[in-house]
């Protein structure tokens, strides 16, 4: 089975990553292809909430939001290293959701692993939520790993 | 909304075709065009009118031109080096100086946020045509902050949106277009109008017809520009050595073409004081009801049109303002919590927040601001717009000169030299007089430079030194490109 993990840059995005490795069975899964997308008209087209401050600046240096896309592929995908699966790493471009679908096709995906960041109303308020766009159209199961309801403050 | 698909790029199989990108020439093309057709031509053309008179095509003309060999300019450097487009690294690679850098790219956030101010003054304008109830001031505010939203959800990013957005924009002027070819068709029509120049300038004083024009280019520029916002783009696009400055040159002489016919048929149609005196002038050419067409029902519909086409391109400027932000950011020279990312959309919200509020002030400013000399907002707005400008495009092009013999290969686009220096010498001429016309813009220009310096002031007195050793304040090499700056 060809297991699509897909990272916007985001802390979310990795807890997913390990959502999966925590409960999957890495006999039954023969490849991991995590994919990030570019969204080039977007006010920033990629931020890589994941990699460390100097790792960040080095990308700056180098080329800039593909570069950022880049390194958190690299972030994420070194979870499953020696897990088993073949790893492969894809920065696509264009609205998450499609290009996501879109992978997911190509690779003729069992599952697609995604984030949904939205712990408030701004997720169940505003449309367009990649994560709920990709459990509509995707050609597979979906697994959408959401953040853990904050402890409640005394 | 399957338009911006990729083959996958692979990261660790480069036999799978390396870096893929995602925006065709064609797109890039639509994109440069709608960019530059939404801004002035739908909220300028009264004012150049009122200054040049009849002949005002002419002053557009030459707008263009300048502005497309300042093109030129750009599509050079961008083959140079795709990766990191904008104006304030080319500077930066051309004088390495830290000051200069900070300073251009100050000037272009701040031309952006007076470019936002001047179209959504002039989406009121349009707006009052199809509903007069609410006050313009509160119209613009409304709008300012309606597209701030939408830029924090995230949903103008769609290539295919944009290609519509240029073709309604299109579409407009079209509709100009053919009721100046009727107007003719019937014969009516005076030619003698286009070589018609004011003899008075705004002020009363007599002018001539050279001065006359020379007014009119520095307003009729601000029509061309958003063509560098193109740069932003310019990593995504596939061949751009090839693609980029065939799709900027060619939108940007397309949409001079379509300016100078446009302004010769308003000015054929409508008499050149009804032009002068009207804030959606266009909107005159329709209602002069030369078409056997309802005059109503194309009224109505050419202001939706116009607020459309407007709507597009101040668009475009509020996403460039934040992604500035967050360049200068990455540099430390504005406080870092422009580099604020949401967790769930991915915006970065500090950055739009804080440039649609700097935009409603200078509206608030613009409008309750001892009125000087009686300038409208709009033609306040977009002259502080184009002086920046102009200054940004005259740095440009002396770069590009500068860092000619330079990390050039065989596919980089070379610029035409003896062109560049009249473009450099058009930039300077235009501001020079828009400064020696009106100097009370300078104000507004330092007082939003003053916005930068003030973030700067912030970060350097309360910034955390979050720079690993080595690297210093203000080096955009080491932000370069996430800015875009």
């Amino acid at each position: 089975m060809h297991v699509v993990v897909a990272t916007d840059g985001s802390q979310q995005s990795l807890r997913a990553a390990k959502q999966l490795k925590s409960f999957a069975d890495p006999a039954k899964i023969s490849d991991i292809s995590v994919v990030a997308v570019i969204r080039p008209l977007a006010a920033v087209a990629f931020a890589d909430d994941l990699s460390s401050q100097d790792r960040r600046r080095a990308d700056l240096e180098a080329g800039g939001f593909r570069k950022a896309a880049e390194s958190s592929v690299e972030t994420v995908a070194a979870v499953f290293d020696g897990w088993g699966p073949k790893v492969h790493k894809k920065v696509r471009a264009g609205s998450p959701a499609n290009e996501i679908i879109k992978a997911a096709k190509q690779l003729n995906a069992g599952l697609v692993v995604v984030a949904s960041g939205g712990r408030g109303i701004s997720d169940t308020v505003l449309v367009g939520s990649t994560a709920q766009r990709v459990q509509h159209y995707a050609p597979c199961p979906v697994l959408v790993v959401r953040p853990a309801p904050k402890p409640r403050k005394k | 909304m399957a338009e911006t698909s990729v083959p996958p790029t692979t990261v660790d199989e480069p036999d799978e075709g390396g870096l893929r990108r995602s925006i065709t020439g064609k797109q890039l093309f639509f994109y440069t065009l709608g960019d530059v057709l939404g801004s002035g031509i739908y909220v300028l053309i009264g004012l150049v009118a009122a200054v040049v008179g009849g002949a005002f095509w002419i002053a557009f003309a030459i707008g263009v031109s300048i502005a497309a060999i300042t093109g030129t300019a750009y599509a050079e450097l961008v083959t140079k080096y795709p990766q990191a487009a904008g104006a304030a690294l080319y500077v930066n690679k051309a004088f390495r100086n830290k000051a200069l850098t900070f300073l251009i790219t100050v000037c272009f956030l701040s031309a952006s946020f007076a470019a936002a101010g001047a179209l959504a003054d002039g989406f009121s304008s349009y707006f009052a045509t199809l509903w007069e109830g609410p006050p313009a001031l509160l119209v613009t505010l409304l709008f300012i902050g309606v597209l701030t939203v939408i830029n924090f959800i995230g949903i103008t990013e769609s290539v295919v949106i944009n290609m519509v957005m240029a073709f309604i924009e299109i579409a407009g002027l079209v509709i100009v277009l053919i009721i100046g070819i009727w107007f003719i068709a019937e014969g009516d029509a005076d030619f003698g109008v286009l070589l018609d120049f004011q003899s008075r300038n705004l002020d009363g004083e007599p002018t001539s017809p050279a001065l006359a024009i020379l007014a009119g280019v520095a307003l009729s520029f601000f029509a061309m520009t958003g063509f560098e916002n193109t740069a932003n783009v310019a990593e995504e696009t596939i061949d751009p050595q090839r693609n980029f400055p065939r799709s900027l040159i060619g939108g940007m002489i397309t949409a001079g073409v379509i300016y100078v016919l446009v302004s010769m048929a308003a000015a054929l149609t409508v008499p050149t004081d009804t032009l002068a005196g009207s804030g959606a002038a266009l909107l005159e050419v329709v209602e002069a009801g030369i078409l056997p067409i309802n005059t109503e029902f194309m009224s109505t519909l050419f202001s939706v049109i116009a607020l459309i086409a407007i709507t597009n391109t101040t668009l475009v400027a509020v996403v460039t303002q934040p992604r500035i932000l967050y360049g200068m950011a990455n540099e430390d020279v504005v406080p870092g919590v422009f580099s604020k990312i949401h967790p769930t959309r991915r915006s970065p919200w500090v950055g739009l927040l804080f440039s649609g509020a700097v935009v409603c002030a200078l509206l608030v400013v613009g409008t309750f601001a001892p009125n000087v000399e009686g300038t409208p907002l709009i033609e306040r707005l977009s002259l502080v717009t184009v002086l920046f400008l102009l200054f940004i495009y005259s740095l440009v092009i002396i770069s590009c000169l500068k860092l000619r013999g330079q990390d050039e290969d065989e596919g980089t686009y070379r610029a035409n030299t003896p062109l560049l220096f009249v473009g450099l010498l058009g930039n300077a001429a235009i501001l020079y007089w828009s400064i020696n016309d009106d100097p009370t813009s300078l104000i507004w220009c330092a007082g939003l430079v003053a916005v930068g310096v003030v973030l700067f002031l912030v970060e350097y007195v309360f910034g955390k030194r979050s720079r690993p050793p080595g690297v210093e304040r203000g080096d955009p090499e080491a932000a370069q490109k996430q800015g875009d700056v």
